[in-house]
């Protein structure tokens, strides 16, 4: 009877929970929720994430960045939340992620416009990212020039042969005195 | 590298598990169900949280559910682990020693995909790659309630809410950049990496956003004496002594640089620790 006393005192401790909602602690690491419209395609969460539960590749056939996140794969560790300069993706609350019959309501999928590099003419990054970069150095107070566009829409490697080329006029090795 | 044994299943299996065989088995088994837990080279995080979940705490016996000892008692097959090599003929022979028709179910990102070993060479990537899986419970390791709510939506309990997501239509706009505070967004830049390295990523994005509001609650935020009345007023209002003090530090170094064009720096432009009463 004793025993019965103390049960009563404390009350139910089990959680009512397929029956009734759960509420997770706060700072809970659930579900990545990732924005489209905030997304500017620059790869930053393909690189950061550990087990390559986000990719990052180019759709040949679309002409487009696919943008593709596999909850399946996820380890919820918030490397992408952190790297992201745009907070398009944030972890939720969101624990109920079970599916069944269909492994593919697990993923998450975004495609993303490209530009061509004005030099060798091949897709090289996003229009938001490059769109981003101009209305950013135009909000740190730049003047925005020919020059600094034709810049942004050239590829690294471009560059690269860019500055090569210009170093070897300028040095007294080079061909041009 | 050894190539991966290809097992091919007994017909009499394949037919006896078909989607309809196992709706009607889920129907009849609703309040009551066996469940026998195989661990494919798991790290037992998984484990545990299963462990967690079967407590009084969850109780899932509410529902029917009941670990048992074999596989030739059980109606449920929770599979864990990305599936190493050692592990793949115990597998199928567990599968194998199921009564027809059985759910499978993957736990723990392991299970579903891999997870994080999905590319290492002494595992096959997931339970799904040898035998048919039901349902998936993604989590590293799952909660006991996306566990419970795994074996509720096995069950039909509650329905699925993941769906896939395609997003299509790109117009090429950026996200829209809020005006910059102080002329520029060097300063915001700035402010955000700070607060980055005083409280880490997840407090210093908070961080970020309590100085910034702090800052435009001053009407002229180029005047000094004006803006630190502002900032001392919300570090009053703030509860958490960890916010006020790095509210503190962001004032005294990075909005102080900004403003000023000399170097030197007055005493009454900075907060001092004890002004904040706490």
């Amino acid at each position: 009877m004793k025993l019965l006393d103390i049960t009563k005192e404390i009350g139910t401790a089990t959680y009512g929970y397929p029956f009734e909602p759960y509420e997770v602690p706060e700072g809970f690491r659930g579900k990545p929720e990732y924005t489209y419209d905030k997304c500017i395609g620059c790869a930053a969460c393909a690189i950061a994430c550990p087990p390559n539960a986000i990719n990052v590749t180019y759709d040949k056939n679309e002409d487009k960045l696919k943008w593709e996140f596999d909850c399946g794969r996820c380890i919820f560790c918030g490397r992408c939340e952190e790297v992201c300069p745009t907070n398009a993706i944030e972890l939720s609350q969101e624990y109920e992620m079970a599916v069944k019959f269909n492994k593919n309501d697990l993923l998450t999928k975004g495609y993303l416009n490209t530009v061509k590099c004005r030099i060798c003419n091949k897709p090289f990054t996003t229009e938001r990212l490059v769109n981003y970069t101009l209305e950013r150095m135009k909000a740190a107070g730049m003047d925005i020039n020919d020059q600094i566009i034709q810049n942004l829409h050239t590829c690294p490697e471009c560059k690269k042969e860019k500055a090569v080329e210009k170093f070897v006029k300028t040095s007294r090795f080079g061909g041009v005195k | 590298m050894s190539k991966k044994p290809t097992v091919i299943m007994p017909n009499d299996i394949i037919d006896a598990n078909s989607v309809e065989e196992k709706l009607k088995l889920l129907k009849d088994i609703k309040r009551s169900f066996n469940v026998f837990r195989v661990d494919c080279g798991s790290c037992n995080g998984c484990e545990i949280e299963i462990f967690a979940a079967i407590t009084p705490m969850w109780d899932p016996e509410r529902f029917g559910f009941k670990l048992v000892a074999s596989p030739r008692h059980a109606d449920i097959l929770l599979c864990t682990g990305p599936l190493t090599r050692q592990m793949y003929y115990p597998l199928l022979r567990a599968y194998k020693a199921t009564p027809d028709p059985k759910v499978v179910i993957a736990v723990g990102a392991c299970g579903c995909t891999g997870g994080i070993f999905h590319d290492s060479y002494c595992v096959w990537s997931g339970i799904d790659s040898t035998i048919p899986v039901d349902v998936w419970v993604p989590g590293c390791p799952p909660h006991p309630a996306s566990i419970v709510y795994g074996l509720a939506t096995g069950l039909g309990i509650l329905d699925q809410k993941l769906k896939e997501t395609v997003n299509e239509t790109d117009d090429g706009f950026p996200p829209i950049i809020d005006k910059p505070v102080l002329n520029t967004i060097l300063f915001e830049r700035d402010v955000y990496m700070e607060s980055k390295r005083l409280m880490g990523y997840l407090f210093g994005k908070k961080l970020y956003q309590k100085f910034i509001t702090a800052v435009k609650q001053s009407k002229d935020p180029f005047d000094i004496i004006i803006t630190k009345t502002a900032v001392l007023k919300e570090i009053e209002k703030e509860e958490d002594s960890r916010y006020a003090e790095c509210m503190t530090i962001l004032f005294n170094t990075v909005y102080l640089s900004f403003v000023k064009t000399e170097k030197t720096v007055f005493p009454c432009e900075l907060i001092k620790p004890g002004e904040n009463n706490g």
